[in-house]
């Protein structure tokens, strides 16, 4: 599984990290940097809540 | 001066005016034991945009739209629909922006630079204890007092304005002088409202007059150091940032908390839920900024523009009420209904796209907080016998004179 991030979307609101912490790093702006993601199995629920949660549209699930 | 006939601009079908109206519809004007959440979710059954006459402070008239995925798309693009409305100057008769609220992309973007770090979710995590403690003391004095309060004088209110303070190195013991100014500007008569705008205004500039000469560690002396595109910032720009740091995070945090706890007290069950179970309160307070959001963003076109082949001209204000987006039954199932546990919530109480509240993290932290230090400390709770809750619409949705009684749980 992995993320695709559109950083040009994220405005920060920071909920991937809240959700998934270890996945998503914020920047020090608190912002997501470009660069998809690698989903580990054991964090395959997290990130699913990750991207549901993104009120921009900013990532997609590619399984 | 509302009930004047508004002018509708000539580009406005006719078919398109809409009734609605935040400041004088059904459930926006005072209503005891109101619903103005509920009241505005009606426009969910109507078209997705139309044009409410009369719809600012000013009169002018906006376009409203209504649906998340509508609304998005308005926020989203900073360049076309513009946030540059110099809305608290120009009733002081003046012409600054708050930022960087006012201030429209590209510039926008130097400025978030410098002010997100100070917001940031690893910033807000160290300003953690001080919250929590301001919420300890303000819940502590009420029990002292006895077994009621108005809770949003006696607590919601001062613990928003308390942070404020802390953010600008200003002691606690200013607190009730700051509320009283707070409550003249965003409750108080115009007359009220205009005074003291410029009593806050001259607050600040002394301060940042005193902190370009005596430099300590608060928000203050960090941005009148700070530099914008390789030059200091200027008199005018520091005043803006304050400004926007004081009214942004009072009403906006205070109405949230009321909100979430004039549920609480009407639904006994979800309370004591939360009370015997606060690990809950972080999901079931996103569930709360979904179903009680406060915040209306508007935005002014900068180029005719369609939206769904609506003619919206250049100049025209188009507003995006959070608390339609947030019960849009194409973002949310079940979208009327309160699930404290929804996992599934990407709500808009913080808006989208580059004006996303830059004090959102702090904002989230303040709210649950708030609700788990109150849930602890005081005991079942409900709306005091005899008084009447009034809430209200407008450009931030509100409730008062929310008095709240847990004495049937203190006599036990």
């Amino acid at each position: 599984m992995r993320v695709k991030v559109d950083a040009s979307k994220c405005q920060g609101h920071a909920r991937c990290w809240t959700w998934a912490p270890n996945l998503f790093h914020l920047n020090d702006e608190g912002y997501l940097d470009p660069g998809d993601i690698d989903v580990p199995e054991n964090e395959e629920l997290n990130a699913r809540r990750a991207v549901k949660g993104c009120p921009e549209r900013a990532l997609t699930l590619e399984e | 001066m509302r009930a004047v006939a508004h002018p509708i601009p000539d580009h406005v079908p006719e078919t398109l005016v809409g009734q609605f109206n935040l400041f004088t519809a059904p459930g926006m004007t005072p209503t005891p034991m109101g619903d103005p959440h509920a009241a505005i979710g009606m426009l969910l059954s109507g078209p997705p945009i139309f044009f409410a006459p009369g719809n600012t402070r000013n009169g002018e008239g906006t376009w409203v739209v209504v649906r998340a995925e509508d609304q998005r798309h308005v926020l989203q693009d900073g360049v076309t629909f513009s946030s540059n409305r110099n809305i608290f100057s120009s009733a002081l008769g003046e012409d600054w922006p708050m930022i960087p609220l006012e201030i429209d992309p590209p510039a926008h973007g130097h400025w978030r630079s410098l002010l997100n770090p100070l917001l940031s979710p690893r910033r807000v995590m160290h300003l953690e204890p001080i919250v929590r403690q301001r919420a300890v003391d303000l819940i502590e004095g009420i029990k002292a007092k006895g077994t009621s309060c108005d809770v949003m004088q006696d607590f919601c209110f001062p613990f928003a304005v308390s942070i404020f303070l802390q953010f600008l190195g200003i002691g606690w013991e200013r607190l009730h002088e700051f509320v009283d100014w707070a409550n003249d500007l965003l409750h108080g008569t115009p007359a009220e409202r205009t005074a003291a705008a410029h009593t806050i205004v001259a607050f600040l500039d002394d301060l940042r007059d005193l902190r370009r000469q005596e430099p300590t560690d608060d928000f203050m002396t960090f941005v009148t150091q700070a530099e914008i595109e390789g030059r200091p910032l200027t008199d005018l720009e520091v005043r803006g940032m304050a400004v926007l740091l004081f009214i942004a995070g009072l009403d906006t945090v205070a109405a949230a908390i009321g909100f979430d706890l004039y549920y609480l007290a009407q639904n006994i069950e979800q309370q004591n839920s939360l009370r015997a179970e606060p690990d809950r309160i972080l999901l079931a307070a996103e569930e709360m900024l979904r179903a009680f959001p406060t915040v209306t963003p508007v935005r002014r076109a900068t180029r005719d523009v369609e939206i769904h082949s609506v003619l919206i001209r250049a100049g025209d204000l188009i507003a995006c009420p959070s608390m339609t987006a947030n019960r849009d039954p194409k973002e949310f199932s079940d979208p009327d209904q309160i699930i404290l546990d929804r996992e599934d919530n990407r709500h808009v109480a913080f808006a989208y796209g580059p004006h996303r509240c830059l004090g959102s993290h702090l904002a989230r932290r303040e709210i649950v907080i708030g609700l788990e230090e109150w849930l602890a400390r005081i005991p079942e709770f409900h709306i005091k016998s005899g008084s009447t809750p009034m809430t209200h619409g407008g450009f931030v949705f509100g409730v008062e004179n929310l008095m709240l009684d847990w004495s049937a749980k203190e006599a036990n």
